[in-house]
């Protein structure tokens, strides 16, 4: 595990809504570690998902610096930005955004196509329980299978980082179980996993609670002692 | 406020409402121009012969008195008659005038551009506008023209069109008027003068003395001596035509044929460009009204589906069915009714202006301008309405769900039958892109039909466009230099003498033809037609259906050409009654073989077979291969016309073909143009989504961009395969039925214009998605995953 894996200091990030300047983010300062399991909580419109969206070089920094490991990434250019979410970040979506007209192995395979690091599909696949599944379209699945192979696809190019925007939001609470578990045991392989949520019982099972409010930083706190998932009451 | 947010929903989707409107207009603009363009050339020649009195009959003999004239305008339902001495001149710059001496002018009366109306007590000539123009000769300036021994030195007295000169052509075998070698003149029988005339007389009688000739005839008046070749009758009621024939014919004694004006090639060429355009008419415009239309249904409903969460807070909120549906209608409505407007308006001053102006160079005729009808104002409200109620159809299927559900997004369903396919054998060997298109057109499959549909339309028009071009060529190489063998062909005059004729042969061989006028009893029926007796040997070639040549040597009866063949239901051994014009004879031939011709269709028949039914053979052609590019004029002969100059006279009819392809070329590429860019839209919208995802898993825009095109060039492949042969056939229809009855060639099209047309079409469809493409550079990843399919 690496201190401070994650760096980010003073980043502001500001829209123009209107004639008026928004900020989203308003000097965020926070380290994270690597293979930490991050839960981000925050009301609507604290800056949450815009702070993901930096994280997984999907949008640009007004100011201020992220560092991922070694690499600044808010130096990037548009094209380092692209080989930087093909090759070291995977992101989960709340509504998967999975190809519905690739079956299940194909749309992690799909993987293959931007980086030379993937895992075996197979493995992939059996990891998070669909081998069975892997010929089926993602219109065949429940909301839980398909989160699934979100997960699946974001895991096979072996990812430093996972992002996860509500990962849980459009699912019930036994399936939000399975697939709390599945990101819990990336983390135990040292990857970085870094959810965004409303739900702060997801907090109880992280080893790190970051809350945000009003574009800024409200706490930045590691959970001495985060529970089993099975221990939390959904 | 639902009237603000359906502008703002205009303008958040400006470009595909941008591409509705131009699909309305360019099919409403196409349609109503083609048909501006049909009825203008319709009401610009009814008026033309109304008012200028085009006559009904044409009576044809070797000369009809003053009691002739009488006689004809004493037969009852006969309005009025004018005779006319027509003949053949050159002027002193060698170009060919067909001189028209008229004691009046009431029939066919002249329309005066410049200078002033026909009077016969005026010295001066009346002159074809366009040849004029050509020559640039103004009224007042003098022409000299030579007939026989009758030289005119004549003033410019006014620039005329005439109803029964539309279309004037020096030789049947040329096809487009030379205006600058060849125009019409008019003036006064008083133009002849007595000297001439006298002369004339004397030289009949073999009287060389004056004293002599006025002692044999001392009551000479010249005006009985003056010769009219022509009567133009004017029927009151075109009922009693066939009556009126039949009674000139009893009476008339030098009436040798009397000719409907219906048949005449001035009328029968303006009249069969309007109802080959017809076709055009139906097939053109109509095509471009169906893909246009096809392809903006497909859009609105999209448009309307892609609505469904606003359908569903709409009436949540608790607006009315009525108001939702209206408010959707409204969409389409506004902007196909401007739509509509615009294309009437700009089918009428473009493409109908366009297309007349190109024919009047080719017809003479004033005032040629395009007449909007009905039918145009129909089809543009048809077009509004249709896109109306597609819209409330689809905008009904979405409301007849509750709020809740309509406002729950549709997941996006994949039918895994239809997709089964993809998933086995070959299949499961291809890229991730070839899979995703594939499976993206199954799941589209209007969206695709529609786009398939667009391109082969597109590739069609080019196709047929540039193979009529190629099919004309063919047409010129197969007349001019496979059918005539020939360097010059001599026309002979009627009244040569036969000594001037062996003289003829003496000294450019005795390759012949001639040429005979026909009536065929075919039933009750009467049908005129002309009889081609060669005595050519291989100077004039004849070839069968697949242009192989085939002889006409045998003399036991006729040929006919294969098109006169299936029009008259003729096969082979059948026999024909016929008689010569003049004469009432008839004569009963057995067909014996078929050639065929590509500008006439018509009877054959050796010289032998012709001398064997005790006819005359009397040459009005003669063939040779001598150079006589020097040769100006030759005793006997009425003119001579070398290959090279009638093979010109098509480029001009080419070079007129070229102008209205290149429009019809240029409005296929347009539309296929905006079809494929609308549909791209829509494509691209409803995938934007999928590439957001891909860009955030890390595709580079690139890899994006070539998943994108590559749907659009598999779409452009698959049209071009469909479209390369749909544009052979379409040309091979076109020629077939549009085209004049005299007319028999079908499509011939180069490998040239199927390469060119596949290029074509593809570059553009390329192109098209190369510049859809680039939205892909903007995608925002953060703000379109906020909303997904």
């Amino acid at each position: 595990m690496k201190d401070k894996f994650i760096e980010l200091k003073n980043v502001k990030k500001s829209y123009i809504v209107g004639e008026k300047k928004f900020n989203a983010l308003d000097g965020v300062n926070l380290s994270i570690n690597q293979g930490e399991f991050v839960v981000i909580l925050g009301p609507s419109g604290a800056g949450k998902s815009t702070l993901l969206n930096l994280l997984g070089g999907m949008d640009k920094v007004t100011s201020g610096s992220i560092k991922i490991g070694d690499n600044e990434i808010s130096k990037y250019s548009d094209k380092e930005l692209t080989r930087y979410r093909a090759n070291e970040v995977g992101f989960i979506f709340q509504f998967y955004n999975i190809m519905p007209t690739l079956t299940v192995e194909e749309n992690i395979n799909l993987i293959k196509d931007v980086t030379n690091t993937s895992k075996d599909s197979k493995e992939v696949l059996k990891s998070v329980g669909l081998l069975s599944h892997a010929d089926k379209f993602p219109s065949e699945l429940s909301g839980g299978e398909q989160q699934r192979v979100s997960i699946a696809r974001a895991i096979m190019k072996n990812p430093k980082v996972l992002l996860c925007d509500e990962p849980t939001g459009a699912l019930d609470s036994k399936t939000g179980v399975d697939v709390l578990k599945l990101l819990r045991e990336q983390a135990d392989n040292d990857t970085t996993v870094i959810i965004v949520t409303h739900n702060s019982l997801i907090a109880e099972i992280a080893d790190r609670i970051i809350r945000i409010k009003n574009g800024k930083v409200e706490s930045n706190e590691l959970n001495k002692h985060p529970k089993n998932i099975d221990e939390v009451k959904w | 406020m639902l009237r603000k947010k359906m502008f703002r929903d205009i303008k958040n989707n400006l470009s595909q409402f941008i591409t509705i409107f131009l699909m309305v207009m360019i099919g409403v603009m196409a349609y109503s121009g083609i048909e501006a363009y049909m009825d203008g050339m319709t009401e610009t020649g009814n008026k033309f012969y109304t008012e200028n009195n085009l006559q009904d009959l044409n009576v044809m003999g070797t000369n009809f008195s003053n009691d002739d004239l009488v006689t004809i305008k004493d037969i009852k339902h006969v309005k009025d008659a004018e005779r006319k001495l027509s003949v053949t001149a050159l002027t002193d710059n060698d170009k060919t005038l067909l001189l028209n001496f008229i004691e009046s002018n009431n029939i066919s009366k002249f329309y005066v551009f410049d200078g002033e109306k026909f009077d016969s007590n005026k010295s001066g000539v009346w002159l074809d506008y366009f040849y004029a123009l050509e020559n640039d000769i103004k009224v007042g300036d003098t022409i000299l023209v030579k007939y026989e021994d009758l030289n005119l030195n004549e003033e410019v007295l006014g620039l005329v069109n005439i109803p029964d000169h539309l279309y004037d052509v020096r030789d049947e075998s040329e096809l487009y008027p030379d205006r600058k070698e060849f125009g019409f003149a008019y003036l006064s029988i008083n133009e002849i003068s007595e000297d001439y005339i006298k002369n004339k007389v004397m030289k009949e009688l073999n009287i060389t003395d004056i004293d002599v000739f006025n002692r044999v005839m001392p009551n000479f008046n010249y005006k009985d001596y003056l010769i009219f070749n022509s009567v133009m009758v004017d029927v009151d009621n075109n009922d009693y035509r066939d009556d009126v024939k039949n009674t000139i014919e009893d009476k008339v004694k030098n009436a040798l044929a009397i000719i409907n004006i219906e048949d005449t090639s001035s009328y029968v060429t303006y009249q069969g460009e309007i109802d080959e355009g017809k076709t055009y008419v139906g097939v053109f415009s109509g095509l471009f009204l169906f893909i246009a239309m096809l392809s903006v249904i497909t859009t609105m409903t999209r448009v309307v589906k892609n609505q469904r969460i606003q359908i569903g807070t709409l009436k949540a909120l608790g607006f009315s069915n009525r108001k939702v549906l209206f408010h959707y209608i409204g969409y389409g409505f506004w902007i196909s009714i401007v739509a509509s407007i615009v294309g009437l308006i700009l089918g009428y001053f473009f493409i109908g202006n366009v297309f007349i102006n190109l024919e009047m160079e080719f017809f003479e005729i004033p005032n040629g301008h395009p007449v909007l009808n009905s039918n145009s104002y129909l089809v543009a409200i048809l077009v509004v309405l249709v896109i109306a109620i597609i819209t409330y159809f689809t905008g009904r299927s979405i409301l007849k769900d509750n709020p809740a559900e309509t406002l729950r997004n549709t997941i996006p369903s994949v039918n895994k039958k239809s997709l089964n396919i993809t998933t086995k054998g070959i299949f499961k060997k291809l890229s991730f892109s070839s899979k995703w298109n594939i499976r993206d057109m199954f799941r589209n499959k209007m969206r695709t039909f529609m786009g398939i549909a667009g391109v082969v339309g597109c590739c069609m028009l080019i196709v047929c466009a540039l193979g009529m071009l190629d099919s004309m060529n063919h047409f010129v190489d197969l007349q001019f230099s496979k059918l005539y063998n020939f360097d010059y062909k001599l026309n002979i005059k009627s009244d040569i003498s036969d000594e001037s004729l062996a003289d003829l042969k003496n000294k450019y061989g005795d390759k012949t033809s001639m040429s005979l006028g026909i009536e065929i009893k075919n039933g009750s029926k009467r049908e005129s037609n002309n009889i081609f007796v060669t005595d050519a040997d291989n100077y004039v070639r004849f070839v069968d259906k697949k242009d192989n040549y085939t002889k006409v040597d045998s003399n036991d009866g006729v040929y006919v050409t294969y098109k006169l063949a299936s029009t008259k239901g003729y096969k082979l051994g059948d026999k024909i009654s016929w008689h010569i014009y003049g004469d009432d004879k008839y004569y009963t031939s057995e067909i014996i073989g078929f050639n065929k011709d590509p500008q006439n269709q018509n009877i054959t028949m050796t010289r032998e077979y012709l001398e064997s039914l005790d006819i005359e053979y009397k040459p009005d052609s003669l063939y040779t291969n001598y150079d006589l590019s020097k040769i100006k004029e030759i005793t006997g002969v009425e003119n001579i016309q070398d290959i090279e100059s009638l093979k010109e006279g098509m480029t001009g009819m080419l070079s007129m073909m070229k102008t209205m392809l290149v429009l019809i070329i240029g409005i296929a590429v347009l539309l296929g143009a905006i079809i494929i860019y609308n549909l791209g839209i829509l494509s691209y919208t409803e995938k934007q989504y999928q590439f957001a995802t891909l860009k955030v898993l890390g595709f580079k825009d690139d890899q994006i961009k070539k998943i994108f095109i590559k749907q659009n060039d598999w779409i452009a492949i698959v049209s071009i395969i469909i479209g390369l042969p749909l544009g052979f056939y379409l040309t091979d229809w076109l020629f077939k039925t549009a085209i004049e009855e005299h007319y028999d060639f079908g499509a011939f099209i180069t490998i040239r214009t199927y390469v060119i047309s596949a290029i074509g079409t593809f570059i553009v469809s390329y192109l098209v998605s190369k510049l859809l493409a680039r939205k892909i550079n903007k995608i925002d990843m953060v703000s379109s995953l906020k909303g997904n399919e």
